[in-house]
């Protein structure tokens, strides 16, 4: 009976006898000390370089300066949401040219697949930043940034479904098939349902890659949480506090999706 | 079956010769407000195999880990050959090593080949010369019968053969006793046979040993006392002639009665 | 440009861009294991300050895009008077992140290992250093070969960032947006770039993939 809340952390440990404890107090003592030091010659840091003084903070007291941050957020999003889906599409069909196509379908989406996961996205951004006007295609910076975010997270998201599929137990496709369901009709309501269900978390880590690239929306001119920061700067004069207020944001959203992630895979 | 020690009564009498290699003494153990074990004094002497059953839940298997304090106690004594169990550090590593235990899972190391694992602690606890340890080693793979699997790896080995190899491997710190927890709980019927006659074995060389087990049929061949806990408490501490024949104790013959339906 | 004419005209560069590359990601990598294997003791220790230290750590740096991260150190820190070189903000930024990943998989590594067997040394008389020493790295190490084949790729991709800093060389990535910037490099110059990029982490997943077969654990 493996109790799954259980890990090697609880068994590594046994219970201390009383040297042991006294070791562990003074350690705890020595290291609190430390990390407190550490933290305050930081804040410190802070003090000395008049970065703490409140011309730099005031403004964050105000609504509009939060409304304009919601509302390069709101691009952030909006790029992450549509990405999620194009790549999503995207990866469904590299993952299902992988598996059930003929060799050909097979080896060409593995190539893509391969490509997309060996290929940073910043390359990809500039080819549709470069290349769309070379090729004459007029499209939004919207676009120019949500495309090429997609595709460079497709492969990965193929393979997280390919994975899914294959942890789906064969028996499941075969009571199909003995039923009388077609490949296809068996591969849509039975294996793929609950390939889906599996790897849900892993998905959502996907997302969490997307929404880090979406921060590369500068490159195309595209208004997200960077971009209204550095408006924001440049009417304060506030480069420090607003940069890491931003970054405390992209950091506590993927903090809790990655958290949903986790809670996700635990309820199984 | 042949016990040569003949200073046995039939009740839970003390020897009169030497001290216990195991003996607890009033232990007690709780986990917030549930006890698991309620006040449990037992000895074991040199050359005894005490056999422990009783129901689920019932803390045996606990109780048996309290020995080499892979659980601990919240009072009682544990004694060791008449020395009480150290609490952590380099001395409680040492009496460990005197005392081998038998796992329901098996617990091998799973990147080591079988000669590693029955190598490794004789080597680097007891300090053994590695050409000795491995002669060693072989020959209690012999003795066990897996000797052809001595350069596998536990996962290419059945049930029965890893929980053998198990075996060997606390044999092999010529420990002073052996415990067993549910050593055959976890394995398929048709291996559980030969696991039962290792144990067997060890019992007629002379091993101490205390065993916690479901198998019945077993206990009443092997043990020399059976000792039946439920709830966290002894209530019987028998020879096992007295122990299946003559049972008085109603919550024991309902168990027994139950366990022979199987 | 057709093939022929940007190799003879930045050949040298793609090369040179090659190399950035790859120098970026060896120190990297080689960084965010030293620090990410800390940090993973730390999370490990039973001393709670530091427990909560490198936990702490390890969730701000796996979730900080890898551009805010080059940002605040190229163009905030310098508030405090800690100016570091465009060549140090990049490593920096391509270290820190991976080092969260890392000390991740390693966690994950450690919880391949079955509790039993810490019980099964323990109950041997192995001390708690030869425990550490002889089952758990062995088995936590080898149970990570593939994920760290997936993390070398990612600080690969990673050191991409190195394009939005003028660095001299240029990396593979700031070199396609210099050529574009300057002549018109066309789709071949996306494609030296890409396939020098895709072909690298192929060869880092096969050579991963063998290592893996060789020093997996049988379970």
């Amino acid at each position: 009976m493996k109790n799954q809340q259980i890990t090697i952390l609880d068994v590594l440990y046994e219970e201390p006898g009383p040297k042991t404890r006294r070791k562990i107090f003074t350690f705890t003592i020595l290291s609190s000390i430390l990390v407190t030091l550490f933290v305050l010659l930081i804040i410190f840091r802070f003090y000395v370089t008049g970065q703490l003084s409140a011309r730099y903070w005031r403004f964050f007291a105000k609504w509009t300066t939060w409304a304009f941050l919601l509302k390069g957020l709101l691009g952030t999003v909006r790029v992450a949401l549509m990405a999620a889906l194009i790549t999503f599409s995207m990866g469904f069909l590299f993952m299902f040219g992988r598996v059930r196509g003929y060799k050909v379908v097979k080896f060409i989406s593995s190539v893509l697949i391969e490509f997309t996961r060996g290929v940073p996205t910043l390359l990809f951004i500039y080819f549709f930043f470069f290349g769309m006007p070379l090729f004459g295609i007029k499209m939004s910076a919207f676009w120019k940034i949500t495309i090429p975010v997609a595709v460079s997270a497709s492969g990965a998201v193929a393979e997280v479904l390919r994975g899914g599929v294959n942890a789906v137990h064969k028996g499941q496709r075969e009571a199909a098939l003995s039923l009388g369901l077609t490949e296809n009709r068996t591969f849509f309501k039975i294996v793929f349902p609950q390939a889906f269900k599996y790897v849900i978390p892993s998905l959502i880590s996907e997302l969490v890659i997307v929404l880090k690239d979406t921060t590369f929306a500068y490159v195309v001119s595209f208004n997200d949480l960077m971009q209204n920061s550095s408006v924001l700067i440049s009417n304060y004069d506030a480069l420090l506090s607003v940069y890491l207020v931003a970054a405390v944001i992209y950091i506590l959203i993927n903090y809790f999706l990655n958290k949903l992630s986790v809670a996700l895979a635990l309820k199984r | 079956m042949s016990k040569t020690e003949d200073n046995k009564t039939s009740n839970i009498s003390e020897q009169n010769t030497a001290v216990p290699v195991i003996e607890l003494k009033n232990i007690e153990k709780h986990f917030d407000s549930l006890y698991v074990i309620k006040n449990v004094s037992l000895k074991v002497n040199k050359g005894e195999v005490v056999v422990i059953i009783g129901p689920s839940g019932s803390g045996k298997s606990t109780l048996c880990r309290t020995i080499n304090r892979l659980e601990t106690i919240d009072s009682g004594e544990i004694l060791i050959d008449g020395e009480r169990i150290p609490e952590e550090g380099k001395d409680l590593a040492r009496l460990r090593s005197e005392v081998g235990m038998v796992f329901q899972s098996f617990n091998l190391f799973a990147h080591m080949t079988i000669l590693e694992n029955i190598m490794l602690a004789p080597v680097d606890v007891l300090k053994m010369n590695k050409a000795q340890a491995k002669k060693e080693a072989l020959e209690l793979l012999k003795r066990v019968g897996v000797e052809n699997q001595a350069e596998k790896y536990p996962a290419q080995l059945s049930g029965g053969q890893q929980q053998r190899v198990a075996i060997a491997r606390s044999l092999a710190m010529h420990p002073k006793a052996i415990l067993f927890d549910e050593p055959t709980s976890a394995l398929d019927p048709e291996m559980i046979g030969e696991v039962l006659s290792v144990i067997r074995e060890l019992a007629e060389s002379g091993m101490t040993m205390l065993i916690v087990t479901h198998e019945m049929g077993f206990a009443k061949d092997v043990a020399d006392r059976i000792i039946f806990m439920d709830d966290g408490n002894i209530l019987a501490d028998e020879k096992p002639e007295i122990f299946f024949a003559e049972q008085k104790n109603p919550r024991i013959q309902a168990f027994l009665s139950k366990v022979s339906k199987k | 440009m057709s093939i022929t004419e940007l190799l003879s005209q930045f050949g040298h560069e793609y090369f040179l861009g090659y190399l950035t590359t790859l120098q970026l990601t060896f120190f990297s990598f080689l960084g965010a294991f030293i620090i990410g294997t800390v940090m993973t003791v730390f999370r490990v220790s039973p001393i709670k300050p530091l427990r909560t230290f490198g936990n702490f750590y390890v969730q701000v740096f796996r979730n900080i895009p890898g551009a805010a991260l080059l940002i605040l150190l190229v163009y905030a820190i310098p508030y405090l008077s800690i100016v570091f070189s465009y060549y140090t903000c990049v490593l920096i930024a391509t270290t820190l992140i991976p080092s969260a990943f890392l000390s991740e998989h390693l966690i994950t590594g450690i919880n391949t290992i079955d509790k039993g067997q810490i019980e099964a040394a323990r109950s041997l008389g192995l001390t708690f250093s030869q425990i550490i020493s002889k089952i758990v790295i062995p088995q936590a190490v080898r149970s990570t070969v593939l994920h760290m084949t997936n993390l070398l790729v990612a600080t690969m991709l990673t050191t991409a960032i190195a394009s939005q800093v003028p660095l001299n060389p240029l990396d593979l990535t700031g070199l396609v947006a210099h050529i574009n910037t300057h002549a018109t490099g066309g789709i071949m110059a996306f494609a030296i770039s890409a396939i020098l990029y895709c072909l690298t982490a192929v060869l880092i997943g096969q050579i991963g993939n063998k290592i893996d077969k060789k020093v997996r654990v049988l379970r």
